[in-house]
């Protein structure tokens, strides 16, 4: 059921129809003599956007490393859309449709912010243009009108259009998470995983990125799903369909953003089960000051 | 067997003295020491300057020498070097300490006097006693060795494990920014750690001196053989990388013992043992699909958060991206232009002699860009491309001399031969990580010009291969040209290469594997297509310039005289391809020119002042070309401040979306701008 790239530039969706875009069965992760997942089991579904949750150590960004193919469970499967894919490599698993961004950016210094979404797009769409190229004079002006269409139509709705040429070792960090995501968009995922995509933004980017993200699965004619880990846990609950709570490597909750809300095993592990989470004015979530809380989540 | 295995432990013992050497500072400071056998000689030839030239006592000299010249060797580097990269690239680390291994043993050739020495004394009195040891002869100086291993391993591990000392190298190994948080000087114990190391090198330097004479080629290839222990121990582990180096002793003795002595077979076998050791050891990794990480593998957490991102600074740095993005096409491309227009002049300029060396140097070029290909383009460090060089001239003398072909087809053949090879040595090393890369095209250099470059076909009773040039392009003049159109085309295509797809891939690569992967690229495939590349422009390099001098001699293709071509390219630039040029015209003509009108001893300042040209590499990554053009630009700019700049870009940083002071962008340059 693998879906593939057409020279036309376009990529053929019409070869899956498994409603379960990503799905991990049972993961467990030791580092050493540390259980860092054990038998964690997650579905994402086409369409939808899942947030995962959970305090610092939790095991959020182990368990997308797994999913994304930079690290083996020791045990468990990890399924794409259907297709067994746990002893399928990174870049394998980013061909057949699965593209993330970084907790800590991983962005390539030398490459220009329109460069890191044309990259992207090829390594996609037409794979042979990395070995062809070099060898083509015409290479630098060869540009297809799916790429273009595609990558500017990108840089505007990441509001990125006026630093397209920029170099982005020039760029502050804020505008760097939106090439992050910009460069997974253009690689024309099935699923994206976000890695504290909103960590580096103020209230104002925070807020244009979230709507960007729901305008992006809800725009998708291919049911693209995301799954999110992110600090901000108004922002999470508020933006996913369903959510997961991890612990100390164990998922301790799965559900609808209202039913995990109110779940008395995610109380106790942010809040130590003394009392639920205070809105502030600017709608973000503030910690109580209870003494053994963990307010903070993320940075697992 | 017995006696052999007496005898083999003796070159074992000094594997394992220089692979505890190499270990120990790998460990402690993250720099794989290419210095180590310089350092080696340099101390050791202190040592005969002192002992056998002025006189002294062999314990005054060795004290001297061993425990007073070698750690403050040590102490002075680190002062004004090592403590410099501390937050550098692992690949910068290692030019530096190659710099380092060519001006030493120039700089001990310009100090203690000319030349190699066959006959060094070692520690013991002459002559030498001799002890049977259960009906075995062993010598004074091989219990020397014997006792130097013993006392190493034990005082180290003791040190290590139970001393005061020892724990603070180990949180320093663990990650440096917190020892130093913790209230721990890092500083006062790498100055410790290094003049333990330059100890270590100067004891493996007076011990192996009576083995194997006083000359730096023989140190650097000893050293080159320690490389296989410490590959073994995967760089970190002390115990492995010393029973490795006792190991590979004692095989090479008993292959001495099996072997028929008379063959010319087993002297190269006895050469290439550790280098099998290395084969054997990559492929082990490689079945295992092993990948050791060494940048992961060094510091902690906190360490690598303050170290800048990417894999090799020298590579295109941060700074230089942006500011390059900042020029507009005058600014660009104005300083190649007029470099190509004086080349194309210097032919009709000069006469006689010296345009034969401007068609030898336009090959260099050549040769060069393949180092600006995979190491300014690609950020890996392969140090066999004067190998690459010499197989496609040696090719090139086989197809055109033996079967009669067109000697350009012959070159273009010698390309692909090379092309192979380069594919071959990449698949095998770059899924290790960058260190292993260079250990590796460094071994095959070594083994390709010990068991491949010393067959008697190419040899020729050391008369070496004739060939000729093209009849079109007989003349020196008409030579020099078409070296002159290659070197352009293969600039050309190497610009060509950096702004197509292949070229933003490859740029993916260096500068973040996981981002790379999680796109869809290859990091593998695209390092082994740029190692390739690079492999076969050395080729087509090599061909050309064996044309150019007409001879073929497998001996001028020397892995270290290579060293030396990349410390002269890194001088001048590794990322430019007018850098290229540059560098091969002044490593052509400068030596020319230093014999032709200046005294003797100017030929061993060259090495000196390459060697310490690559050095400065950790300072300045993009070297003196890029450091001037940017001097001149910044001067240019003040006198007419719209001349070089880059309209779009100057709206971008007047807007303030470009964050130009937090990449380093010289101020006036920003200033300008905005």
């Amino acid at each position: 059921m693998m879906t593939t790239a057409t020279d036309a530039g376009t990529i053929d969706a019409t070869a899956d129809q498994d409603p379960v875009a990503l799905a991990a069965d049972d993961i467990t992760v030791h580092f050493g003599g540390l259980t860092a997942l054990s038998g964690v089991s997650l579905e994402v579904r086409r369409g939808n956007i899942v947030g995962l949750v959970g305090p610092n150590g939790a095991g959020k960004s182990t368990l997308l490393a797994v999913l994304s193919g930079l690290l083996s469970p020791d045990a468990g499967k990890v399924l794409l859309r259907g297709d067994d894919v746990t002893d399928v490599s990174a870049r394998h698993r980013a061909t057949r449709g699965l593209a993330r961004t970084f907790q800590q950016p991983e962005l390539f210094m030398g490459l220009t912010v329109r460069e890191h979404l044309v990259l992207a797009y090829r390594a996609r769409v037409v794979p042979h243009r990395m070995w062809r190229d070099m060898l083509d004079p015409r290479a630098l002006f060869r540009t297809s009108p799916g790429e273009v269409e595609k990558v500017d139509g990108l840089l505007e709705l990441l509001h990125l259009t006026h630093v397209a040429k920029a170099p982005v070792a020039a760029l502050p960090l804020g505008v760097i998470r939106l090439v992050e995501v910009g460069r997974a968009l253009a690689s024309q995922p099935r699923v994206l995983l976000l890695d504290e995509p909103l960590s580096g933004l103020d209230l104002h980017g925070s807020e244009n990125l979230i709507s960007v993200f729901r305008e992006i699965v809800d725009r998708s004619d291919d049911g693209l799903a995301l799954v999110i880990v992110e600090h901000d846990v108004a922002a999470v609950l508020a933006l996913s369909d369903m959510v997961v709570v991890l612990d100390f490597g164990e998922r301790i909750a799965v559900g609808t953003p209202d039913k995990v809300r109110s779940d008395a095993a995610v109380r106790a592990a942010y809040l130590g089960d003394v009392e639920p989470p205070q809105r502030t004015a600017t709608g973000q979530t503030a910690a109580p000051a209870v003494p053994g809380s963990r307010p903070e989540v993320g940075g697992a | 067997m017995l006696q052999f295995v007496i005898a083999g432990l003796v070159l074992g013992g000094i594997y394992a003295i220089a692979s505890a050497g190499l270990v120990i500072t790998y460990t402690s400071s993250g720099i794989l020491n290419f210095a180590f056998g310089a350092m080696a000689f340099f101390i050791a030839r202190f040592y005969y300057y002192l002992h056998t030239q002025e006189s002294w006592s062999i314990l005054a000299a060795a004290a001297v020498a061993i425990l007073i010249a070698a750690p403050a060797l040590g102490i002075v580097l680190y002062a004004v070097l090592f403590r410099y990269l501390k937050l550098s690239s692992p690949l910068t680390k290692v030019v530096a300490t190659i710099g380092l291994s060519v001006a030493l043993p120039a700089l001990a050739t310009i100090i203690f006097g000319t030349g190699a020495i066959q006959q060094a004394p070692g520690l013991a009195p002459e002559p030498v006693k001799v002890f049977h040891f259960i009906g075995v002869p062993v010598t004074l100086d091989q219990i020397i060795v014997y006792a130097s291993v013993v006392v190493i391993v034990v005082a180290g591990a003791l040190v290590l494990k139970y001393s005061d000392v020892g724990l603070k190298v180990r949180a320093m190994v663990d990650s440096t920014a917190m020892t130093d948080l913790s209230g721990t000087n890092p500083t006062a114990i790498s100055i410790g750690v290094w003049a333990v190391s330059t100890f270590l090198a100067g004891l493996t330097g007076v011990l192996a001196a009576p083995i194997i004479g006083l000359d730096p080629i023989n140190f650097t290839l000893l050293i080159a053989a320690s490389f296989a222990a410490v590959i073994a121990a995967k760089l970190r582990n002390l115990p492995v990388a010393v029973g490795v180096g006792l190991l590979m002793g004692v095989a090479t003795s008993l292959i001495q013992r099996y072997l028929p002595p008379a063959s010319a077979w087993t002297t190269e076998i006895i050469d290439a043992v550790p280098f099998i050791v290395i084969t054997i050891v990559l492929v082990y990794n490689l079945v295992r699909r092993g990948r050791v990480g060494e940048t992961e593998a060094w510091g902690g957490a906190l360490d690598r958060a303050i170290t800048p991102q990417g894999e090799s600074k020298l590579a295109a740095s941060t700074s230089t991206v942006v500011e390059t993005a900042s020029l507009n096409f005058f600014g660009r491309y104005a300083g190649p232009l007029v470099l190509v227009a004086l080349a194309v002049a210097l032919p009709l300029v000069l006469g006689g002699y010296w345009v034969g060396l401007t068609a030898q140097a336009f090959a260099f070029g050549v040769i060069f860009l393949s180092w600006t290909l995979v190491t300014g383009e690609g950020g890996m460090l392969w140090l066999c491309q004067i190998t690459f060089a010499g197989v496609g001239a040696l090719t090139t003398s086989q197809f055109a001399g033996h079967l009669g072909w067109p000697v350009l087809a012959s070159v273009a053949v010698g390309g692909f031969v090379a092309l192979g090879l380069g594919a071959l040595i990449g698949f095998l090393s770059i899924r290790l990580g960058d260190l292993y890369v260079a250990l590796v095209t460094l071994t095959f250099g070594l083994l390709i010009e010990n068991l491949v470059f010393t067959l008697p076909r190419f040899v020729n009773q050391g008369l070496g291969l004739t060939l000729n040039r093209p009849s079109f392009a007989s003349s020196d003049i008409s030579y020099s040209y078409l070296c002159l159109v290659a070197f352009v085309i293969v600039s050309l295509f190497i610009v060509n290469l950096r702004r197509s797809t292949t070229g933003l891939a490859l740029n993916a690569a260096r500068w973040s594997q996981a981002g790379a992967r999680t796109s869809g690229i290859s990091v593998v495939q695209m390092k082994v297509l740029a190692g390739a590349t690079a492999a076969f422009i050395a080729g087509i390099g090599g061909g050309l310039l064996a044309v150019a001098q007409t001879t073929v001699s497998p001996s001028s293709f020397a892995t270290f005289a290579g060293i030396v071509w990349f410390a002269a390219l890194v001088t001048i630039g590794i990322r430019s391809t007018a850098a290229a040029l540059v560098a091969a015209l002044a490593f052509v003509m400068l030596p020319a020119i230093s014999q032709a009108y200046l005294p003797t001893w100017t030929g061993n300042l060259l090495p000196v002042i390459f060697g310490l040209g690559a050095i400065s590499a950790a300072k300045y990554p993009d070297g003196v070309l890029a450091e001037q053009s940017r001097r001149l630009r910044h001067l240019l700019q003040r006198v007419a401040p719209d001349a070089l700049a880059d309209e779009h870009f100057a709206e971008e940083v007047e807007a303030g979306v470009v964050d130009t002071e937090a990449v380093g962008m010289a101020p006036e340059v920003a200033g300008q701008l905005s």
